[in-house]
């Protein structure tokens, strides 16, 4: 309802777009308290995120605005992008937050063309580093890594080197979710050629020669995604499947592979013993931000900058129940006043490759199709 | 006589008009889409893709590999579902094999039972621990599962053949029954042996039937989406199928498109192929001038046996996987599928420690609008096919001359030959982005109602002819000599005349649509949720017990509105007299 007076007052004034623009900087200068009654007014906000745990957020949410309804829809990053694109040349305004990882793609092919806009809440500007609030909002970092099963494994990691994923003793045993599904993965795909100098070294630490390449192999990192795909890689379409078969407790000869550190929360809940490896050459795998952005064309624009305030989590040591969802080892908050979990590795000493988006994006299809050749 | 000649001038020109105006609605609701994709795929920054898809670095697995896992699924469909089905319709139309009518009923029931079901009671089987997670039941009791019993091929082709036999056996039985026994008496007298009968009598005459049941079987099997997506890609194992969906889910439609429109020409060339063979043998099927009392086959020793066996092909078919469905709706541990027993996955509130905080899929508010949603599709596109099939099949009966009723005929006829998943790729294409004045129908729910609806306009024509042949040309002639319009004629002579059989056809129309996943897979949004989505959903990201409780609901509503169809109509079974 509202967005249409502002439309109808705006054509009024005869300053439509204008009047569009200094609304959403308007809106972006406020402070949640000043938020709150537009957003009453709007009633609503639509949120697409990229986990399953925006559900508590949901509920939290609910419970701390009440009078306004968040509906949550959780979706994998890969589909938002589709979505919102779709949804974008159709024309359609449906959604008000996107709360998606896959910060390449984000970049380049959201926010570029103007489908999402940044948007920073006023009071959590001075606790976050710069490459955190541009070109998005960053609220956690979260991780692809490499797990094991500490209870087949009680006396460490299996794997020191990640070469060693190639060889027999491995064969059939290494599982993650499908590269060509989730852009997560084909971003720790994407980063391995990106380092691909760090995969030659390790590759001369483990089996004591340089590596030979295949024919139109153009790196160590390319060799590297081609020998685990031939050392029958197994693919699954979820997380959770992976987690499950890593994890999964009683297991004599369990796989290993790559999931979210911070699944390690569910260990308890689902009968697991996930771990972290953080010993390994030449690292364990990637960590990347999860951003938050407003839709362009957000129906809801009050609401959707509210939720993203929330999402922040409040000035308490665990960033309270906004952020109590995410505040688990495994993730790390980019907000410098919320320490890392005390049951994870602190963030200083986790081996993980920060993932370089603007990188990532300009070989990131070409990994696709590498990825493609091999499956 | 000028006065005649105007109104006979008049009177052409009407009938031209609606022939153009039904023409413009079969051309809007199915040449456009896949005009539109094979247009997108031409365009210049688009064109690369058919050189990528057919012969670059990525053709292999683009291409060729699943091209070739979809024709070894397709021809070892079609086999084996000739094989059973036409072994089960010999046992009941020619032979004295006991409990003839309930092996003839339980055989048409496995193509109710939809596709990803079969799979999913397939996986609460015989899943094993390759991709971790639960296991299978068979495990659970202490069995090793190969991974080629698991995932893969195998299972794929069992579960289709399981799926599809039904068509086959439905198709070669109705020929069976148009044996002329005295053919076979005669034989019989002459002292033919029961193999030179069988191949020198009933298989020439079935012959087309077979062809037939093959090449829609075949048809079927290459556009099937549930079976391989759910069994096939643990194992890597890809068919165009699941490819085209992959790549449209990523967002490279170009390839996708390329991809739907080589499917689409395959399925085809097969039914194409299909039909030249039947209609070259039609000479065959014109002897029928039926005798009395077919004479049947005396089993002998081999009674038993052979009941047993048709029993046990019906029961593993059809009982089975329904009993395993429920079961696993129920049972937290797929490996122990009758202990520990909860209705948590139908009806619990959402706990964090269980399912990773899912509730049961009646306290799922999402699921429930799901519900609400897809009955309401469902109910709809039972409506606007109806309506569309009766007015093509009237248009073609009354009409029936002349190009623009070929075209018409050609058109409305032609998604037989489009798998439902390359269709939906199509109608996302055209109705993704506004068209002139029209607003873009991604993620509404008339996009869902205008896809279903061409989707199934061959078996809606199908039905509206066999309703517009029962009501007399003559009735309509008079009626219009008294200057009835055309609408007014609709209304007050065929469709009340024909109401029984138009509300069997809207209620199969119904099911049909609700069990359908290979068209809706790729027009799902969050905001138009349907039950079959939501259940492939559930399985792909390993909440299995959900995704069981959900087909069961399916599966209820499904049979329940094909009992109350064949209650309507009067069902021509031939092959059950005796």
């Amino acid at each position: 309802m509202s967005p249409r007076k502002y439309l109808v007052a705006a054509l009024l004034a005869g300053l439509a777009l204008p009047a569009f623009a200094q609304q959403d900087a308007a809106l972006d200068a406020m402070t949640a308290e000043e938020l709150l009654p537009r957003a009453l007014e709007e009633g609503t906000v639509t949120v697409y995120a990229f986990t399953s745990r925006i559900a508590r957020v949901e509920a939290a949410f609910e419970e701390a605005y009440p009078g306004i309804d968040m509906v949550a829809y959780d979706m994998s990053s890969t589909e938002q992008i589709t979505r919102i694109k779709a949804e974008a040349s159709a024309g359609i305004a449906n959604v008000d937050v996107v709360y998606i990882s896959d910060a390449p793609v984000v970049f380049t092919e959201l926010l570029g063309p103007g489908l999402v806009l940044p948007y920073v809440p006023p009071r959590v500007v001075p606790l976050l580093d710069d490459n955190e609030k541009f070109p998005l909002l960053a609220q956690r970092l979260s991780t692809k890594v490499l797990m094991y099963n500490e209870e087949a494994y009680p006396d460490g990691s299996p794997v020191t080197n990640l070469w060693q994923l190639t060889t027999p003793d491995w064969t059939g045993r290494v599982i993650m979710v499908d590269p060509l599904q989730r852009g997560d993965y084909l971003d720790l795909m994407t980063e391995f050629v990106l380092r691909a100098d760090e995969m030659a070294a390790a590759y001369e630490a483990q089996f004591g020669q340089p590596v030979a390449l295949d024919e139109g192999i153009a790196n160590a990192g390319e060799q590297f995604i081609v020998d685990l795909f031939e050392n029958d890689l197994i693919l699954v379409s979820s997380t959770d499947d992976v987690n499950a078969a890593i994890g999964a407790l009683g297991q004599t000869n369990p796989p290993i592979g790559f999931t979210s550190y911070s699944d390690r929360r569910d260990n308890e809940d689902e009968g697991w013993a996930l771990q972290v490896v953080n010993d390994v050459e030449p690292s364990n795998g990637i960590i990347f931000p999860a951003v938050l952005a407003v839709a362009a064309n957000a129906p809801h624009p009050a609401a959707a900058r509210l939720a993203i305030d929330f999402l922040m989590g409040d000035d308490s040591d665990t960033g309270g129940p906004g952020y109590e969802p995410f505040y688990v080892a495994g993730d790390y908050a980019t907000r410098n006043d919320i320490a890392s979990h005390p049951d994870a590795v602190p963030l200083e000493e986790f081996i993980a490759w920060s993932v370089d988006p603007a990188a990532t994006a300009q070989i990131r299809q070409a990994v696709g199709d590498l990825v493609l050749s091999l499956q | 006589m000028t006065t005649t000649t105007l109104r006979q001038g008049l009177r052409l020109d009407g009938a031209t008009l609606l022939k153009l105006g039904v023409l413009a609605l079969v051309g809007v609701l199915i040449a456009a889409p896949l005009l539109r994709i094979v247009l997108d795929t031409l365009s210049p920054g688009a064109i690369v893709a058919w050189s990528e898809v057919t012969t670059g670095r990525l053709s292999r697995n683009l291409l060729w590999v699943p091209l070739g896992n979809t024709l070894i699924l397709g021809v070892g469909v079609a086999c084996g579902c000739v094989l059973i089905g036409g072994f089960l319709a010999w046992l009941v139309v020619m032979t004295d094999v006991p409990f003839r009518r309930t092996i003839g009923l339980m055989a048409t029931l496995p193509f109710m039972i939809p596709s990803f079901a079969t799979a999913l009671a397939w996986g609460s089987l015989f899943r094993n621990s390759r991709v971790g997670g639960q296991s299978g039941f068979l495990e659970g009791l202490g069995l090793a599962i190969p991974d080629w019993l698991s995932w893969g091929m195998v299972p794929t082709l069992i579960v289709l053949i399981a799926h599809y036999y039904s068509l086959a056996f439905t198709v070669i039985a109705a020929a069976l029954a148009t044996v002329n026994s005295d053919l076979v008496e005669a034989a019989q007298i002459a002292g033919a042996k029961r193999s030179r009968i069988l191949f020198g009598i009933v298989l020439p005459v079935a012959l087309p039937a077979v062809v037939a049941g093959a090449s829609l079987t075949f048809a079927g099997a290459v556009s099937n989406f549930a079976a391989p997506a759910l069994l096939g890609l643990p194992v890597r194992m890809q068919t165009m199928a699941t490819r085209l969906f992959g790549l449209i889910e990523v967002g490279q439609t170009a390839r996708g498109y390329v991809v739907a429109i080589l499917l689409i020409a395959i399925s085809a060339l097969f039914l194409w192929a299909g039909n030249a063979v039947v209609s070259g043998r039609r000479s065959y099927a014109t002897i029928t001038g039926k005798g009395g009392r077919a004479k049947r086959f005396v089993l002998g020793a081999a009674r038993t046996p052979l009941f047993l066996l048709a029993a046990l092909v019906c029961l593993l078919t059809t009982v089975v996987p329904v009993v395993i469905l429920i079961a696993s709706s129920l049972a937290p541990s797929s490996s122990a599928l009758f202990s520990n027993w909860t209705l948590h996955y139908w009806t619990g509130a959402s706990n964090p420690s269980f399912a990773q905080g899912q509730p049961g899929i009646f306290s799922n508010p999402f699921i429930l609008s799901g519900t609400g949603m897809t009955l309401a599709l469902g109910a709809s596109v039972a409506v606007t096919t109806t309506l569309a099939g009766l007015l093509v099949a009237f248009v073609l009966a009354r009409h029936g001359r002349g190009p623009l009723a070929g075209a018409i005929n050609q058109l409305s006829f032609l998604p037989l030959l489009v798998p439902g998943i390359a269709f939906g790729a199509a109608y996302i294409a055209l109705f993704g982005a506004p068209i002139g004045p029209f607003p873009a129908l991604y993620g509404t729910f008339p996009l869902l109602v205008l896809a279903a609806t061409a989707y199934l306009m061959p078996f809606a024509v199908q039905t509206g002819r066999a309703v517009i042949q029962q009501v007399s040309g003559d009735l309509d002639e008079s009626a219009r000599m008294t200057g009835a319009s055309f609408p007014r004629r609709l209304a007050a002579i065929t469709v009340p005349l024909a109401s029984r059989g138009l509300a069997a056809g809207a209620l199969i129309v119904f099911v049909k649509i609700m069990r359908d996943l290979s068209l809706v897979v790729l027009l799902f949004t969050p905001t138009t949720p349907l039950l079959s989505v939501l259940a492939y959903r559930y399985a792909s990201e390993g909440f299995g017990q959900f995704a069981n409780a959900i087909t069961v609901v399916i599966l209820v509503i499904s049979i329940a509105a094909t009992l109350l169809a064949n209650r309507l109509q009067t069902k021509s079974q031939p092959w059950l007299k005796s």
